[in-house]
């Protein structure tokens, strides 16, 4: 029996092959196991009726009419095959990180995520767009529905090196430009960057009708504090630099973690924007799950 | 404090390396990338001050830690001042005993011979002694004994009261002068004593600082009384009474008194017995610093029948009835019946003189003769000559040059200042008064009188010089009471020579001193009269005079038992170190643990 690898260590399913065949192995085995998208009728309107035809979805079967008339009408719904779906990377220096070697770093994991995310939305005909950025846009692929979309999509993140510093609400303020008509907003960072600043912009594009999707990336090394009896922690994105007994601190810097993603979490419910926790040993397939 | 292992003390120089650890290891630390640098900065912020208590408990903690190893490995012995902690071992000591067997010892006390519980004390010191300890035992002869403990137990358990007093300031200094002397830690004197107050009359003991002196408590007054001196003189006995009263207020009874001369231990055939009654006065005053009651004195005359009695030797005993010291209830004395000196007076010799000799030969004290001759210088004649002055000071060349002439060194120089008369020898002519006198000078030895303290009265060989005639006009002597005995002496004794009776401590006795078939002197033996007050000394004056407070332990005999070489009394303290250790051990573990 063939393995799923949306299911699997990300760090062994990386070592399968490139961005590609990753993607499209964690999609295959994410698809095969849900029984339909997880990401239908976002952002439709319904417009009409039709009669019923052998193949039509009986999901979009109108039940109250066939009750009341006893005939078959589906619900026909503007574009319906055209959700317009951007994914924002974050490329910074601190993404390319990570706490042992035999894990992903946070911007591989990053990488992955995005091009399985965005193989499932092209899949079901949605377009599909993508944005790097660290302390400026890196990249830009605009969303498109067009064969060959994913395959720019995988190349821009491929294109994308590694930055240095991280200005996110600079690159987002630019993106809320970019995104001139209302779809999905899907943000794939590990956030360590000003959360007011941040929230402001995803605040914006929230009022300007896009769903908005946060994907919080961290390392199980940022979750749990280790590391030698004394060490001096540097940030790879400034000079800033503290010495610390991890063992001491742990307890301390753990609930700090927790108290961190709490507040994330907190400001983006209340903004109505979808937030999730992921640690980059989680199975891909779990990642995309948080989204069904 | 002392360590049985004192090295191992070096190794609190490990106590330093936790603090040297914690500097060390703050100085290189490996720098590592962490993007979450910010998470960490916050939960620093938040938990800074509580690491750095933890910081420094856990250096406080780990030091203590190592120091109390240390220690422990040290083996540390700490004192034991608890009352009652007579057991456990204790630092090697030196220690003297000192068990006064003196007579007083041999006192009834509420029941018992009081020596038999200073003996038991002094068993029970000498027991508690270990191989480490150097122990010494001196008794009432003040000889310091060393030995073996055992053997030292021996000679405890064989010592009877001696008749020797023992002067305690005196004993309790040598003694700590000894331990002092000593290397042992521990130094101290175990005095085991009826603490008489006469017996620590005699100033203060220095004792050095460090040796602790523990003495038995004093008890309480006994009434006592005792025979201090008898003397024999002019066909009677002098009987002097020393003791002690009880304290209790109540009168002092009459004492009656018996003398025997002769009998079965006599020189002489037959026992002559007289008796007297003598009523003793209290002397509150005499000893000082005594307890409760003090020493009362009395003395009793009793007559002889001196005209029976042959000329020679003669040996008696006063005898008491017996009371709580026996010792004392006994005293042997001893004197020489003389026959009358055969007396001449030159007619240089004075009308004084001449008086003198005819009250003395009316009281057949003397007789007719030439034996003894009393001259005014006008030529020595005979064995035994008395010699006065010539007035004339133009004779006084020819008189030295016939003292030279039989080989007196002594001559009469330059008058002298006046003066009094001081001999302690011959009572009845001390204090008189000397108006005109001659020095004498050449000699140096039998001084009988002083005036001015220059040679009054000298005698060389059978010569008995003067240096004042016996007249008025030169010394009031022969106007004083005294005059008669004075010629008496002179002629009876001390132009014969003949030794006092002298007196001495040990056992009651008499010895007689012989040159060639003749008895030149005696000696009684007896106890020393301050035995016979049982008065015991106030604590505070114990106390001042056996070392002072800081020294000196005056101490019930469980109280004693229990003090005995606490001075030096160690524990070993490594086990109460090494539980110290333990539950810092245990501290560590836990804020450590705490602190992951």
């Amino acid at each position: 029996m063939a393995q799923r690898l949306d299911l699997l260590d990300p760090a062994e399913v990386a070592r399968l092959g490139g961005i590609e065949i990753v993607a499209e192995g964690v999609v295959e085995g994410f698809l095969a196991g849900v029984h339909r998208s997880p990401f239908r009728g976002f952002s439709v309107e319904f417009t009409e009726h039709r009669a019923y035809q052998p193949g039509d979805e009986l999901r979009y079967l109108d039940w109250r009419i066939l009750g009341r008339s006893d005939r078959l009408f589906v619900k026909q719904f503007e574009e319906e095959t055209n959700l317009r779906s951007m994914i924002l990377v974050d490329a910074s220096r601190s993404m390319a990180w990570h706490g042992t070697p035999e894990r992903l770093t946070k911007r591989a994991y990053a990488d992955r995520l995005a091009a399985a995310l965005a193989l499932i939305l092209l899949r079901q005909r949605d377009a599909t767009g993508l944005v790097t950025f660290d302390e400026q846009v890196r990249q830009v692929i605009p969303a498109r529905v067009k064969a060959g979309q994913w395959t720019r999509i995988v190349r821009g993140l491929l294109d994308t090196p590694d930055g240095q510093g991280t200005a996110a609400h600079a690159a987002l303020q630019r993106l809320t430009a970019l995104l001139t008509r209302r779809g999905m907003v899907v943000l794939i960072s590990d956030l360590l960057f000003d959360r007011d600043l941040v929230l402001a912009a995803l605040r914006y594009l929230r009022h300007r009708g896009h769903q908005v999707i946060v994907f919080h990336l961290m390392d199980p090394a940022e979750v749990q504090l280790t590391g030698p009896p004394e060490v001096r922690f540097r940030d790879p994105e400034s000079t800033v630099s503290v010495v610390v007994r991890p063992r001491e601190l742990a307890r301390a810097y753990a609930d700090t973690v927790r108290r961190e993603i709490a507040a994330w979490r907190k400001a983006c419910r209340r903004h109505g924007i979808a937030y999730h926790h992921v640690q980059t040993d989680m199975p891909f397939g779990m990642a995309l799950r948080l989204l069904s | 404090m002392s360590f049985i292992h004192p090295l191992a003390l070096l190794g609190l120089a490990a106590a330093a390396i936790p603090a040297l650890l914690h500097l060390l290891q703050r100085r290189i630390p490996p720098e590592l990338d962490f993007p979450a640098v910010r998470y960490l900065s916050a939960a620093e912020r938040e938990s800074a001050r509580r690491l750095k208590l933890r910081h420094l408990l856990l250096l406080i903690l780990r030091t203590a830690l190592i120091v109390a190893i240390v220690f422990a490995a040290a083996r540390p012995l700490v004192s034991l001042r608890k009352a009652g902690a007579s057991g456990g071992a204790h630092e090697p000591t030196a220690v003297v005993v000192i068990l006064d067997n003196s007579p007083s010892s041999s006192a009834v006390v509420d029941g018992g011979v009081m020596l038999d519980r200073l003996r038991a004390a002094a068993q029970s010191s000498v027991r508690h002694t270990t191989s480490a300890d150097r122990v010494w035992l001196m008794l009432c002869d003040g000889v310091l004994r060393g030995g073996t403990r055992e053997a030292l137990l021996a000679t405890i358990d064989s010592t009877r009261a001696g008749w020797q007093r023992l002067d305690l300031v005196q004993a309790v200094e040598r003694a700590a002068r000894l331990v002092n002397a000593q290397p042992s830690p521990g130094r101290e004197v175990h005095l085991l004593s009826d603490l008489q107050a006469t017996a620590v009359a005699s100033g203060r003991a220095d004792v050095p600082r460090g040796v602790r002196v523990l003495a038995l408590a004093p008890g309480h007054a006994v009434a006592n009384r005792g025979i201090a001196a008898v003397t024999v003189s002019e066909g009677a006995a002098v009987i002097e009474l020393s003791g002690s009263t009880a304290g209790d207020g109540s009168t002092p009874q009459p004492v009656p008194v018996t003398i025997r001369i002769g009998g079965g231990g006599g020189r002489r055939g037959g026992e002559i017995m007289a008796r007297g009654l003598a009523t003793p006065g209290s002397d509150r005053a005499g000893t000082g610093g005594g307890v409760g009651g003090g020493a009362s004195r009395a003395t009793v005359t009793v007559s002889l029948p001196a005209q029976s009695l042959a000329p020679g030797w003669w040996v008696g005993e006063a005898a008491l009835e017996p009371d709580e010291l026996r010792a004392d209830d006994r005293r042997p004395f001893a004197w020489r019946v003389s026959p009358p000196a055969r007396v001449m007076a030159t007619a240089g010799a004075g009308a004084f003189v001449a008086a003198a000799l005819d009250v003395l030969r009316d009281g057949r004290r003397v007789s007719d003769g030439r034996d003894v001759v009393i001259s005014g210088a006008d030529g020595p004649s005979g064995n035994r000559a008395i010699i006065q002055p010539p007035a004339d000071p133009a004779l006084i060349g020819q008189a030295n040059r016939a003292l030279a002439a039989r080989g007196v060194p002594w001559r009469w120089n330059q008058l002298g200042t006046p003066g009094v008369v001081a001999s302690p020898e011959l009572a009845f002519i001390d204090g008189a008064a000397v108006a005109r006198r001659y020095r004498l000078e050449g000699g140096s030895e039998d001084v009988l009188a002083t005036v001015n303290g220059e040679p009054w009265l000298v005698r060389s060989g059978s010569v008995v010089l003067l240096g004042s005639r016996l007249d008025t006009a030169w010394t009031a002597l022969p106007a004083a009471p005294g005059f008669v005995p004075f010629v008496d002496a002179l002629v009876n004794r001390i132009v014969v020579g003949e030794t006092q009776v002298a007196t001495h401590e040990g056992a009651p006795r008499v010895e007689f001193q012989t040159r060639g078939a003749d008895t030149i002197g005696a000696t009684v033996f007896g106890p020393d009269a301050r035995e016979s007050d049982l008065t015991p000394a106030t604590a505070s004056r114990a106390i001042a005079a056996l070392g002072g407070g800081d020294r000196v332990a005056l101490l019930s005999a469980d109280r004693f038992a229990a003090e005995r070489f606490s001075g030096a009394r160690r524990v070993d303290a490594s086990w109460m170190l090494l539980v110290l250790a333990l539950l810092l051990a245990a501290a560590e573990l836990g804020v450590a643990t705490r602190t992951r």
